[in-house]
């Protein structure tokens, strides 16, 4: 076998892998949809299922930046206005976590994981 | 009564808190309150909170010494830390420490008056037992080495190593308003003098705080420390022990930026081979803690 087909042979292997690892992550992430507007989470109660991770996918479709932020979820992120933020947190055990805007604390919800 | 920087920052401490007793919060208020990182809560115990992902602080934390068996004696040393919280498990801590003493007529210390870099220090912060609304516990543990230019109770150039190592715990008692905090210290030491002299030596000891929310940026509380040192790393050669209790405040000005005050007074003591009350050789009479912090 030539080096070149060797290298062939690496690269696919190594594309096939990647793809293998991304399919993965995406099906045991549970992805939850946020809309943020007029100051507030729509909706500002959310379920995941417990011991998977978790995507939030918040859209800001306000005129100015807001910042996602949970103690008990240990993550924080600026979105900007007009656009979409992506944060990913752990696998996580029943409960209820509680999010916040820290720009404006009247904007509050909570995810809750069953 | 002569004033000293302790009974100073615990009047402090008992004034801000009287304020804010004279309209104490309701139970339902609380309910409304936001979560709260509990590491910074109980003064000189340490919280299990390890902060949230991406977040970054830069602090100045002092601690004061004050009071020997005789004479006059102060000293305070101060980190400037750049912390961080690269996962949802783990923090990172590391910066430069300054240090003050001024000493004066105390037995077995060379008189000084100085102000001097003494060293630098990391921590590493690991969240082992996470708090969830159906689990009120919380644990982390820590591992902070330590090296230091400056001995750390006489100001003599030296060349010293620590290496401390801690649980910190915490317990939520009522939804964002009671908390009880714990920590396990072992703590052991080696320095090596200008005189080519070499010390090993160890602090053992536990805290219990607690700490009341009176509003959604102040809290109030007590803890008391006890400990005891060693002149091995092995916890053989026992030199003394020591109970010190006292007020604690935490205080958020902005949703980045906040306070710590503490005061701890020695209230019980002892020192094998002395039978004076307190152990003055291996701690104070007195320490104080401000904190400032600003999250970025």
């Amino acid at each position: 076998m030539t080096v070149k087909k060797r290298k062939l042979i690496l690269a696919a292997a190594c594309a096939v892998a990647c793809c293998a690892c991304a399919t993965e992550i995406g099906s045991i992430a549970t992805e939850v949809q946020l809309t943020y507007t007029g100051g507030q989470f729509q909706p500002n109660e959310v379920r995941a299922p417990a011991d998977k991770p978790v995507v939030f996918r918040i859209k800001n479709l306000d005129g100015k930046a807001m910042e996602f932020e949970s103690k008990s979820l240990r993550v924080e992120k600026v979105v900007a206005a007009k656009s979409e933020g992506v944060v990913n947190v752990r696998a996580l055990k029943p409960g209820r976590y509680e999010f916040f805007d820290d720009f404006n604390d009247k904007a509050r919800g909570a995810l809750v994981v069953q | 009564m002569r004033a000293t920087p302790g009974r100073t920052c615990g009047l402090v401490i008992c004034t801000f808190a009287a304020l804010h007793c004279s309209r104490p919060a309701r139970a339902d208020e609380a309910e409304s309150w936001l979560e709260i990182e509990t590491k910074y809560i109980f003064g000189f115990t340490t919280g299990s909170g390890i902060g949230i992902e991406g977040e970054k602080e830069f602090t100045v934390d002092s601690i004061g010494r004050f009071g020997k068996r005789d004479g006059r004696y102060a000293a305070t040393e101060t980190k400037y830390e750049y912390e961080f919280t690269p996962s949802q498990f783990v923090q990172i801590e590391f910066g430069a420490l300054g240090s003050t003493h001024n000493i004066r007529g105390v037995t077995d210390l060379d008189d000084r008056n100085q102000v001097a870099f003494a060293g630098g220090f990391a921590e590493f912060r690991y969240l082992a037992i996470e708090r969830t609304s159906n689990n009120p516990l919380s644990v982390t543990l820590a591992f902070e080495p330590n090296a230091r230019l400056i001995d750390e109770t006489g100001g003599a150039h030296v060349h010293n190593y620590e290496f401390e190592t801690s649980i910190n715990a915490d317990l939520e008692l009522l939804r964002n308003r009671l908390y009880a905090g714990f920590n396990l210290l072992y703590e052991p030491e080696y320095t090596h003098t200008l005189a080519d002299e070499t010390i090993r030596e160890s602090t053992l000891g536990g805290s219990a705080a607690l700490s009341v929310r009176l509003t959604p940026g102040v809290l109030i509380g007590a803890e008391a420390w006890y400990l005891r040192h060693y002149d091995d790393f092995g916890l053989s050669a026992f030199t003394g022990d020591a109970l010190l209790v006292g007020p604690t405040l935490y205080v958020q000005f902005t949703p980045k930026s906040f306070m710590v005050a503490a005061w701890n007074t020695q209230v019980w003591g002892r020192e094998v081979g002395n039978p004076q009350p307190l152990n003055l050789a291996e701690f104070q009479r007195n320490r104080v803690r401000l904190k400032f912090a600003w999250e970025f």
